[in-house]
C-alpha cells in the first residue's frame, strides 16, 4: 500500500466569476522513505498540490488517500488528528508561534495531541538536539536568524515522529550556506528515519538532492508522476 | 492546560496597550457596579435596622384576623383581648429562635401645650421591652432627656419637629386628648421625658411614643393592636411566620402574620429602586465588557490569523482554537476583575478614611456614606465578568476557528 495514493486529481478556485483551474487532473503514488521534490513554474500548482497532501485542503474532484483512508471522507476533526499524527510541515516563512520558545514551539504538536507535558519536553529537547539548537532552546523565534528558525520548523515538523514531512520552499528564505545546511539536514532525517520527505522548490541545490522529481506544468504532471522503481 | 494558559497570558500581553484598555475598561465597571453593591449592602442594612429596630416594628407582627382589613373600623372587635395576647405571647415565646413578643397599640389624637395643639401618632409600647428592640439602635438615634418609663406612666417621648412646634421641653407638661374605642372624649396630662428624631421628615412632626397601659387607658381598653415579636436573626423571618402561623392556628388563634419587610413600605420602595439602578448600571458595564473584550479579540484574531492556520495545520481541531480564544477572553475577565478589586478596596479605604456624609431626600439628619466590602458579591461579580468575557470571545473565536486552514496561512 502506498503512503499517498492521487487518482485524478482535480482543484480548482472560484476568484469571482473566473474560475482558476490550479490541478487538471493528477494522478501520483508516493512511497514511505521517498525524497521527492516537486518543482514547475510559479502558478504551476505545485503548492495547492502540497496542501492537498496535507489534507490541509479538500479536491475538486478525484480521490485522494493516505495510507489507505480516503482524506476527502474525513470529518474535520479526524482530518486534524490525521495531520497531527501522521503529517509535518515545514513553511516558507518558518510559521513559529512568536510568544513561544523554541522547545515551545517543537512540544506543542506533542501538546495538541494531549501528550503529558514531561514527555513532550523530552521529545522536544531530542529533536532541538537534532537539528543542533541545543543552545537555543529557551530563545524566542524573534532572536534568531532565518536559519536557526527553519530549523526549529524542522524539530516541529519530525517531534510526532510523522510518516510524512510536507516542506513548500522550505529555503526560499535562506542564505546559501544556511540552505545547504537545511538539505543536508532533511536528506540525513530521510536517511536515518526513512521519513518521506515531499517538498516544493525552485532551489537547484536541493533539486540536485532528491531522490524523485516531479514537474508539474499548468496543473498537470509533465514528468515524475510514476512510482520510481 | 497550564501550557494553554502560558500561551494565553502570553497572547495577552503581546499587544500591551490594547490589553491594558480592555483590563481598565473591566477593572472600572467593576469597581463601579461593586461598589454601587457596596452601597446599597449598606443601604439595605439601615433600613432593615430602621424598620426592625427604629420604627419597632420588630421582625414580625401578629394581628388579630381582620384587623388588617376592619380594625380602624371596629377596632374593638378587631384587636386582641388580654387573654388572646397572653396565650400568643406564650407560644410564640416558647420558640427558640424568639428573643421577644411584646403587644404595642397605635392612638392617634390631638396634643396641645396648653395654648396650641396639633395632631399626633404615637405608639403605645412597653419600655423595657422597646429598649431590647431599639438595642443598639439608640446609640445612633439618641434621645435627649430620658427615655420612657415603667414606673413613670405619664412619660412621653415626643418627635423633635413635634415638640418644637409645642415647645414641649423635657419637664414640660401637655396634655393629650383622643377618642376611647366606645366613642367617648378622653383627656390625660403628660410630661415629656424626652425628645427624639423619627428619622424622617415626614413623621418628625407627628409621632410620639407613650407607655403602653397610657396609650391602652387613653383609648380606654385593655386589648392590644398586635404582637411584635423579635428574632434572633432577620434571615430567619419568612421561615418563622410560617412555624407561628400554624401554631397560632393549632391553639385555635385566628390571626395573621406581617413581616417588617410587608408593614416597611419605604425599604420595600428604596430597594427597589436601588435594585433597578444596579440592573441599569450592570447592563451598561455588561455592555462595555462585552463590547472591549469582542473588540480585543476580535482584533487578535485578525492579527494571528497566519497562527491559526498554523495552528490548525499541526492538528489543533477547531474546537481547539475557540477554546484558546475562550480561554484569553476569560483570563482578561479575571485579571480585569482583579484590577476591579483593586479599585475598590483603594476607594473602600478613602471612604472610610475621609468619612463624607449626606442627607438623602426625606430624611431629617444627614448620614455618614458608607460603603461595605461584601466578599460574596465581589466573588459573584467576578465569576459573572469572567463569564461574561468569557463568552465574548467566543463570537471571535468561533469565526477563528471556521476559517480554511490554507486561507488562513496565506493570511498577511
Amino acid at each position: 500500500m502506498s503512503l499517498i495514493e492521487m487518482k485524478n486529481i482535480k482543484k480548482d478556485y472560484f476568484l469571482g466569476e473566473t474560475v482558476v483551474h490550479a490541478l487538471r487532473g493528477i494522478d501520483l503514488q508516493i512511497e514511505t522513505g521517498e525524497f521527492i521534490g516537486i518543482w514547475g513554474p510559479s502558478g504551476s500548482g505545485k503548492t495547492t498540490l502540497l496542501n492537498l497532501i496535507g489534507a490541509i485542503d479538500e479536491p475538486s474532484e478525484g480521490t485522494l488517500l493516505m495510507g489507505g483512508r480516503e482524506v476527502c471522507r474525513l470529518s474535520d476533526n479526524a482530518c486534524s488528528e490525521l495531520r497531527n499524527k501522521t503529517v509535518g510541515f515545514i513553511f516558507q516563512g518558518f510559521n513559529l508561534v512568536p510568544v513561544l520558545s523554541a522547545l515551545e514551539n517543537v512540544m506543542l504538536p506533542l501538546q495538541i495531541q494531549g501528550a503529558p507535558v514531561s514527555e513532550a519536553r523530552t521529545k522536544a529537547l531530542g529533536r532541538l538536539q537534532e537539528v543542533g539548537l541545543t543552545d537555543l532552546v529557551a530563545q524566542r523565534p524573534s532572536k534568531m536568524s532565518g536559519g536557526q528558525q527553519q530549523r526549529v520548523a524542522i524539530a516541529r515538523a519530525l517531534v510526532t515522529n510523522p510518516s510524512l514531512v510536507i516542506a513548500d520552499e522550505p529555503t526560499a528564505n535562506l542564505d546559501s550556506e544556511t540552505a545547504r545546511m537545511i538539505i543536508n539536514l532533511m536528506r540525513e532525517l530521510n536517511e536515518k528515519e526513512q521519513t518521506t520527505f515531499i517538498f516544493s522548490t525552485h532551489d537547484q541545490r536541493l533539486l540536485d538532492r532528491v531522490k524523485r522529481l516531479v514537474r508539474l506544468e499548468d496543473g498537470r504532471i509533465m514528468n515524475g508522476g510514476a512510482k520510481p522503481c | 492546560m497550564l501550557n494553554w494558559m502560558k500561551l494565553a497570558i502570553r497572547n495577552i500581553l503581546r499587544n500591551k496597550r490594547r490589553s491594558l484598555v480592555t483590563l481598565a475598561a473591566i477593572g472600572v465597571g467593576f469597581a463601579a457596579v461593586s461598589l454601587f453593591r457596596g452601597y446599597t449592602d449598606n443601604t439595605y442594612y439601615g433600613l432593615r435596622e430602621s424598620a426592625v429596630r427604629g420604627e419597632g416594628l420588630g421582625h414580625l407582627s401578629i394581628y388579630k384576623a381582620g384587623w388588617l382589613e376592619k380594625g380602624k373600623l371596629d377596632p374593638q372587635r378587631y384587636m386582641l383581648s388580654m387573654e388572646e395576647t397572653r396565650q400568643i405571647i406564650k407560644i410564640v415565646e416558647e420558640e427558640k429562635e424568639v428573643i421577644l413578643a411584646t403587644p404595642q397599640i397605635q392612638v392617634t389624637g390631638l396634643v396641645s401645650n396648653g395654648k396650641i395643639s396639633t395632631i399626633f401618632m404615637a405608639q403605645g409600647v412597653i419600655p423595657k421591652d422597646d429598649k431590647t428592640i431599639k438595642g443598639t439602635w439608640n446609640a445612633f438615634r439618641s434621645i435627649k432627656g430620658e427615655s420612657l418609663d415603667d414606673k413613670k406612666d405619664y412619660g412621653v417621648e415626643v418627635a423633635q419637629d413635634l415638640a418644637g412646634y409645642l415647645n414641649l421641653e423635657p419637664g414640660k407638661d401637655g396634655v393629650v386628648m383622643a377618642t376611647t374605642l366606645d366613642g367617648q372624649m378622653n383627656a390625660m396630662d403628660i410630661q415629656t421625658v424626652g425628645i427624639y428624631d423619627s428619622g424622617s421628615d415626614a413623621t418628625n412632626d407627628k409621632f410620639m411614643r407613650f407607655n403602653y397601659a397610657f396609650a391602652q387607658a387613653l383609648y380606654g381598653t385593655d386589648k392590644a393592636e398586635k404582637i411584635v415579636v423579635l428574632l434572633d436573626d432577620w434571615q430567619k423571618t419568612e421561615s418563622m411566620r410560617t412555624v407561628l402561623s400554624a401554631r397560632l392556628a393549632q391553639a385555635g388563634l385566628a390571626c395573621r402574620i406581617k413581616t417588617w419587610k410587608e408593614l416597611s413600605l419605604f425599604y420595600a420602595k428604596v430597594r427597589g429602586m436601588f435594585d433597578m439602578i444596579f440592573l441599569f448600571l450592570f447592563s451598561i458595564v455588561l455592555i462595555i465588557v462585552v463590547m472591549s473584550t469582542v473588540n480585543t479579540m476580535g482584533m487578535a484574531v485578525l492579527e494571528r490569523t497566519r497562527e491559526i492556520g498554523t495552528l490548525r495545520a499541526l492538528g489543533l481541531k477547531r474546537r481547539g482554537v475557540s477554546l484558546l480564544f475562550a480561554l484569553e477572553g476569560g483570563l482578561l475577565g479575571f485579571l480585569g476583575s482583579l484590577l476591579g478589586m483593586v479599585l475598590h478596596i483603594g476607594v473602600w479605604a478613602l471612604i472610610r478614611i475621609l468619612a463624607p456624609t449626606y442627607t438623602p431626600p426625606g430624611v431629617s439628619t444627614p448620614v455618614p456614606l458608607v460603603v461595605n466590602l461584601v466578599p460574596q458579591s465581589l466573588m459573584t461579580l467576578m465569576i459573572c465578568l469572567i463569564l461574561l468575557s468569557l463568552t465574548a470571545a467566543i463570537l471571535p473565536a468561533a469565526r477563528a476557528a471556521r476559517q480554511n486552514v490554507v486561507d488562513a496561512l496565506g493570511h498577511v
